[in-house]
């Protein structure tokens, strides 16, 4: 099953741990905010996204399985 | 021989050493206080240790004292840690996950310190500290108050550490609210330490737990002055607790455990105090 | 089956004065209720969800969500979700709190055809399994809610209602009346949208299943209720997912303006002309609200009025309305305008909404009002000078897609329809300064913006 990356955008408070740890995945804006990359995360890149989700400091990086 | 045993061990880890020092300083028993002068090159003003009054436990009570002031530490830089995460602080060569990694190994270490400095106690017969003293606070026959304050501070590190490993499966918010109880359980274990007072007069272990309330003093200043612009209240009010825990806790170490005879005020019993341990001491398996 | 009224418009608002209780059932029948006996032909309760989803009803409060999709999910929830997976109650919301500023429909609906709405809030409140029910209002309703009040207990004591329907008044600003600010207001929280998942169909109000759906879209389900989903076919086209009829609010430079009802597929022009034609020369036409967008006049006339085809042309259906801009207005002015409204409603809570609308508002308003050799900065935020229009297409790529209500997609879709359709001003604006036209009062309302801070 392919999972998808998703920001709560409430509760994301700009702290950029996500786009240190996923940089492959996650830009900046340029207030900091982070730009997810549209599609399902690659097989090889799940493990980076499950630890950036759990890093996320309000955990308002969501990595959901797509339906 | 046990005395040189005990200095054996000061010297692989000076924790130890130190806390021998303030058994000298609490005129409890001569044996460490060898240990203690010679390290420090002082006269030796103990008088010689009675034979048998040094025992099997020492080395574990040393042991108690110097994880407990190594888990100080480590306390003192996941507090600081998690300050500087909450700041935000983020050089290029120090990214935020560095310091949210660090927050978590050093959070984990000092609660496994933790774990060693009880299990020492527990094993120690010479405090006759229980396994419900050590969660449960206030129940404890020596120096219940100081102790107690441990059992709070190990409780919050518990539920902390708990809601910490879980955090992804509940809501930010709950873990938020636990999370924010570090703000109490730091103050409560350099309390502890302090209160329980047996190294406290030691000039370097003051020294060290002075450099750790600096640490989290300044740090948490920063935090005030940095965030919740909505909410400037708090931040008063904040700032105004940080300034009076530092007044009154200064007012009270000077007046408390820096005096002499603190070891009695603190609670501790009696027949621990008094010159003849082994008559007094109701101690199991009749090695003391 | 009912006898199915004349099948012509209006359908929902009669002609006349609002309907009384009797007027009101002796026009359209009784309430079908599932355990009404002797009831012959019309779908049964049990089936109005199906009913409602082979109509092809689309929600009318702006979204066009297909409202039968949305009544089965809050049925099913709330034979699910229950503590031990009992059957809980769940929550029907008829949604009056119209906040588009340009639409008066839903007001006029209220005013003029309460019954048929509230038909629609016990029948979906019997299909979804509800236990109780709201009727949200604008703070700014005034006597609306004590008169509507007055009906909700005038059928109670007919037992009309079937569920408790409690008339509630909610804040007056634009994200207010978006679902989940309706039910969070409801819940005693702040008008501010919250995040989905849940979705207030699976955690609403009380923590229930909710039920969220505009009043327009109600009195539909009364109508599918009574006569079929054929019938309610028989105007719009279905195939174009627009069947029926709806409400759509026509204001600006035409000389009838007002709230008039059509078969969906009609086309704009059928309507401005049904409007009295325009007042004065036309130059735009604004489709959907303020989430919708700009259309050239003339091109415009001939798009049937349908939420597919006025998307494919770059606006939207919305809530149904339509703003014709005169030539003597400004359309890049009153573009800046409304972007500096949007930016105003921002809840405050989503980053990139919080940062990204105040930004696009002020480059479209530099865009409009500053002298070209009048030192306009575009962007002091990161990442600085990318003058003008490229800007402000940045500025509406960063914030499309990332709040948690579409207040930045709305916004950021208006703002581009206007630089697309008043082109030539930008243009304009750039090389010789503001035009004379932007002196005139904005003709897009804006309640409570006092204008750029």
């Amino acid at each position: 099953m392919s999972h998808s990356l998703r920001v709560n955008p409430i509760a994301c408070e700009a702290h950029g741990v996500c786009a240190e740890l996923l940089p492959e995945l996650i830009t900046q804006d340029p207030w900091g905010y982070p730009i997810v990359a549209p599609g399902p995360v690659p097989d090889g890149l799940l493990p980076l996204a499950r630890r950036a989700a759990a890093a996320c400091p309000t955990l308002a990086l969501l990595l959901t399985p797509d339906e | 021989m046990i005395g040189l045993a005990a200095f054996a061990l000061a010297r692989g880890m000076p924790a130890g050493a130190v806390s021998a020092a303030s058994r000298s300083a609490g005129a409890l028993s001569a044996g460490p206080a060898l240990a203690i002068t010679r390290l420090r090159g002082t006269v030796l003003s103990a008088p010689r240790p009675a034979a048998g009054v040094v025992n099997a436990s020492t080395p574990l009570w040393y042991l108690t004292r110097a994880t407990g002031l190594v888990a100080l530490v480590l306390l003192t830089a996941s507090m600081a840690l998690g300050l500087l995460s909450s700041v935000r602080y983020q050089r290029p060569a120090w990214p935020r996950f560095v310091t949210i990694g660090l927050h978590r190994n050093a959070s984990l270490l000092a609660l496994a310190f933790t774990a060693l400095h009880i299990a020492t106690t527990l094993a120690d017969s010479y405090a006759p500290i229980r396994l419900q003293d050590v969660v449960i606070p206030f129940i404890s026959a020596y120096r219940p108050l100081w102790l107690g304050l441990g059992a709070i501070a190990l409780d919050l590190m518990l539920a902390m550490t708990v809601t910490s490993l879980l955090r992804t499966r509940m809501s930010y918010r709950s873990w938020r609210v636990v999370h924010l109880s570090a703000y109490l359980c730091w103050p409560v274990a350099v309390l502890h330490g302090l209160g329980t007072g047996s190294d406290t007069q030691v000039r370097w272990v003051l020294a060290l737990t002075a450099a750790c309330v600096a640490v989290i003093a300044v740090l948490t200043g920063w935090r005030l002055a940095y965030g919740w612009p909505a909410h400037a209240g708090a931040r008063l009010v904040g700032a105004f607790a940080l300034l009076l825990a530092l007044v009154v806790g200064g007012a009270w170490l000077s007046a408390g455990p820096l005096q002499p005879g603190w070891a009695r005020r603190a609670g501790t019993p009696a027949y621990l105090i008094g010159g003849d341990k082994k008559a007094a001491a109701p101690a199991p398996g009749g090695t003391r | 089956m009912t006898q199915a009224i004349k099948n012509t418009l209006p359908r929902l608002i009669p002609p006349g004065g609002p309907l009384t209780l009797a007027e009101h059932l002796a026009r359209y029948g009784p309430v079908p209720f599932g355990d009404e006996p002797g009831r012959a032909g019309g779908p049964s309760t049990a089936d109005l969800i199906g009913e409602v989803e082979r109509a092809g009803l689309t929600g009318r409060g702006g979204a066009g969500f297909p409202a039968g999709r949305k009544m089965r999910a809050v049925a099913e929830t709330g034979r699910r979700a229950g503590p031990l997976r009992s059957q809980v109650g769940t929550v029907v919301v008829a949604n009056g709190a119209e906040s588009e500023p340009a639409s008066g429909k839903d007001r006029l609906l209220l005013t003029r055809a309460p019954h048929l709405v509230l038909d629609g809030v016990a029948l979906a409140a019997e299909a979804v399994g509800a236990t109780r029910g709201y009727l949200s209002l604008h703070a700014g309703a005034g006597e609306l809610a004590a008169d509507l009040a007055a009906v909700i207990a005038e059928r109670d004591r007919l037992g009309l209602n079937r569920v408790p329907i409690q008339v509630v008044t909610v804040a007056g600003t634009y994200v207010a009346s978006q679902e989940t600010a309706l039910v969070s207001q409801l819940n005693g929280g702040a008008a501010r949208p919250s995040f989905v998942p849940p979705r207030p169909s699976q955690k609403g109000a009380h923590g229930r299943p909710t039920l969220v759906l505009n009043v327009e879209t109600l009195a539909h389900v009364a109508l599918i209720a009574r006569f079929g989903a054929d019938w309610f076919g028989e105007l719009g086209t279905p195939s174009a997912r627009s069947a029926g009829s709806a409400l759509v609010t026509v204001s600006g430079a035409v000389r009838q303006p007002g709230v008039y009802e059509i078969a969906l597929g009609t086309p704009v022009g059928d309507l401005i002309r049904r409007a009295g034609g325009p007042a004065e020369a036309p130059q735009a036409i604004l489709a959907g609200g303020y989430f919708g967008g700009w259309l050239p006049y003339e091109p415009a006339l001939h798009i049937p009025l349908s939420d597919p085809d006025l998307r494919a042309a770059g606006a939207a259906l919305g809530p149904g309305v339509l703003v014709v801009l005169p030539v003597s207005a400004c359309g890049l002015a009153e573009t800046a305008w409304i972007a500096g409204y949007l930016a105003s409603q921002s809840a405050g809570q989503c980053g990139p909404c919080t940062n990204g609308l105040p930004a696009l508002a002020d480059t479209l308003g530099q865009l409009a009002f500053a002298r070209p050799d009048g030192g306009a900065s575009w962007g002091d935020d990161p990442p600085g000078p990318t003058p003008g229009l490229g800007w402000a297409e940045q500025l509406m790529g960063l914030v499309r897609g990332r709040g948690a209500c579409h207040l930045p997609d709305g916004t950021a879709g208006f703002v581009a329809s206007g630089l697309r359709v008043f082109a030539d001003e930008v243009r304009q604006h750039s090389v010789a300064g503001p035009c004379a036209r932007v002196r005139r009062p904005p003709l897009l309302p804006a309640p409570g913006y006092g204008g750029r801070a």
